[in-house]
């Protein structure tokens, strides 16, 4: 019964023995996962081909190196969208709150929105999304 | 709120008056103007007239001494400006962006001199660093500024990570992310006190702080982006972030230094760090070929001497801190200033400065000087008040002595540069030096003066 009185124990004071659960849950991954390891490599078939050493590229046979000079177009598309996207994300909890928010809420999410707008038309003048040269 | 508020919007305008403006020339003056505005602001605000009452919930608390140094970066960064502006302008199509980084960076200094809440702290320091990481990389063919830009944002984050790190240790420990935390009994149940995740936290922040200011043995990427980084931008970088980075040491640590000394010895670990920081940066600069260099070490010593404040942490020394800021300031913009004018940055680059540009080697003295801490200008009363503040402690006085020497150590490289613009012979080339340039120059270093005669100048206006 020692395990129990410790676990007892540990929601009582700030103590080392807080920490228990979390090892044993931690013992239990790391035992989980060597288990399956060792288990499928004992337990399954091998068949060693040249094509299983080949990079897995969606199905398609891979060509060239992907080391390669990419023009920065690209990247500016991609992170200007990860960024926006990103800033979506705050309008959420806001549409959850929207009525306890009330229309001190409002302005708020209206200046976040003007910060937004000017961000993008910061990005538009600048000729960040032009793709033509 | 003033300053954290108007430094961010200025910025934006920033932004768009690249837009706007298609003269290279005018970006100088908007942000001059910017400057001026924001400095008006902040006065106002350090008087009682806040513009913008936002309960931030303590978030931030605006002292007088935060507010005070808040007035002197932005004065600073004015005179920057205005005496480095031509030398922005040389870097690329990109100046008005310059322009806007370095507002942000002053965003980033006015929230790290007013946070009183450790997500604050984390919040400022991110706004400081990350405009540094591009404005270090801004020269983009330039393969030396390349490396330094992906070597300060690596280490950067690396150190940022280990202040997140030491956050979440605090927070553990006291179950609240103020600075000046009420640690109650009935938080975890009989529990009282300090906690060994609290000291642990505390440990981080001290190395993620050490990282920010350059101190030893955490100084590994200030030679290398100093020197790799425009040297208008270093100037920039080595001076008012520097500054403000030590008043976020100092503002975190004076609360929490006295509760956790009864477990670990504060007192032999920041002298430690001082000693190391010392020794590293003194000596490793004496061997220095190029100034540019050699300043990035000089810079690391001095940060060595504005530990002192950190070590201390009574009147003396934050009136000592605030007055090593100035002085600091304004003789490493002015010593960056012709440094980035001459054609050739080495030693023997300044050899008979004194007779062709007469004016910059004579106000270059005085910068040197100052950094040196001679009497009769102001590095010599910063460095007064910073051993001054050490002795009134009462305890560790051989850290005094060592600071004595150790600022003698200094006096050889910076007389070297004196020595070769006066005594040697040479042909020292400087470009374009306008009359402007020329008399910006002989206003920082009469005020470098005028700051060695009176610091009342200065400290009295943390008091009125």
């Amino acid at each position: 019964m020692s395990l129990m009185n410790i676990l007892l124990n540990a929601t009582e004071g700030n103590n080392a023995a807080n920490y228990f659960p979390i090892g044993v849950q931690l013992i239990f991954a790391i035992g989980f996962i060597a288990t399956m390891m060792i288990a499928t490599h004992l337990l399954g078939p091998k068949r060693k081909t040249a094509d299983k050493l080949e990079n897995f590229a969606s199905g398609i046979p891979t060509h060239g190196n992907a080391r390669q000079p990419i023009a920065i177009k690209y990247f500016l598309v991609a992170i200007l969208f990860v960024l926006f996207d990103v800033e979506v994300i705050f309008f959420y909890p806001y549409a959850v709150n929207f009525r306890a928010l009330g229309w001190d809420g409002f302005w708020k999410v209206l200046m976040f929105v003007g910060f937004f707008v000017v961000g993008f038309t910061y990005i538009i003048k600048k000729g960040a999304l032009t793709w033509e040269d | 709120m003033n300053a954290i508020i108007l430094s961010a919007v200025w910025g934006v305008i920033m932004m768009f008056s690249s837009i706007l403006f298609k003269n290279k020339g005018a970006f100088k003056y908007i942000a001059a103007i910017g400057l001026i505005v924001l400095t008006v602001a902040n006065i106002a605000n350090t008087y009682g007239c806040d513009f913008f009452n936002i309960n931030t919930h303590e978030m931030l608390r605006y002292t007088r001494f935060g507010l005070f140094f808040n007035t002197i970066a932005f004065l600073c960064t004015l005179i920057y400006v205005l005496l480095s502006g031509k030398e922005i302008e040389k870097h690329g199509n990109y100046v008005a962006e310059y322009y806007a980084l370095i507002f942000f960076v002053l965003c980033g200094v006015s929230i790290l001199t007013s946070f009183n809440n450790l997500l604050m702290l984390f919040l400022g320091i991110e706004i400081l660093s990350i405009p540094l990481y591009i404005l270090t990389g801004s020269d983009k063919r330039n393969l030396k500024g390349n490396e330094a830009a992906l070597k300060y944002f690596l280490m950067g984050s690396f150190s940022t990570g280990l202040m997140l790190m030491g956050i979440a240790l605090i927070y553990g420990g006291t179950g609240s992310f103020q600075i000046d935390v009420v640690r109650s009994a009935t938080l975890f149940g009989t529990f009282s006190g300090i906690s060994f995740l609290e000291v642990a936290g505390l440990l981080f922040m001290l190395v993620a702080m050490a990282f920010k200011v350059s101190a030893a043995p955490f100084h590994f990427w200030t030679p290398d982006v100093y020197d790799g980084a425009p040297t208008v931008f270093t100037s920039f970088m080595a001076t008012v972030v520097k500054a403000a980075a030590f008043i976020a040491f100092i503002k975190l640590f004076e609360v929490r230094i006295a509760d956790t000394s009864a477990v670990i010895n504060w007192g032999m670990l920041l002298s430690l760090l001082i000693i190391a920081t010392l020794l590293i940066g003194n000596i490793t600069a004496v061997f220095q070929q190029s100034v540019k260099r050699m300043l990035a070490y000089s810079s690391i010593a001095q940060a060595g001497f504005m530990l002192f404040a950190v070590f201390s942490l009574n009147d003396f020394a934050k009136e000592g801190l605030i007055l090593y800021a100035v002085a600091y300031s304004l003789a490493t913009i002015g010593s960056f200033a012709i440094l980035a004018k001459m054609k050739d940055i080495t030693f023997e680059g300044f050899n008979g400065l004194a007779k062709s540009h007469p004016v910059l080697a004579a106000t270059n003295t005085i910068f040197l000087l100052s950094l040196a801490g001679i009497p009769l200008t102001a590095g010599f009363f910063a460095k007064y008040y910073m051993l001054a503040s050490v002795v009134k402690t009462g305890h560790y006085l051989w850290l005094v002595i060592l600071g004595v020497l150790f600022a003698a150590v200094s006096v050889y490289y910076y007389f070297r540069v004196i020595q070769a613009m006066y005594f040697k012979e040479g042909d020292a080339q400087a470009e374009d030096v306008t009359p402007g340039f020329k008399i910006g120059l002989i206003i920082v270093a009469a005020l470098i003066i005028l700051v060695g005669i009176y610091p009342q100048v200065v400290l009295n206006w943390l008091y009125f």
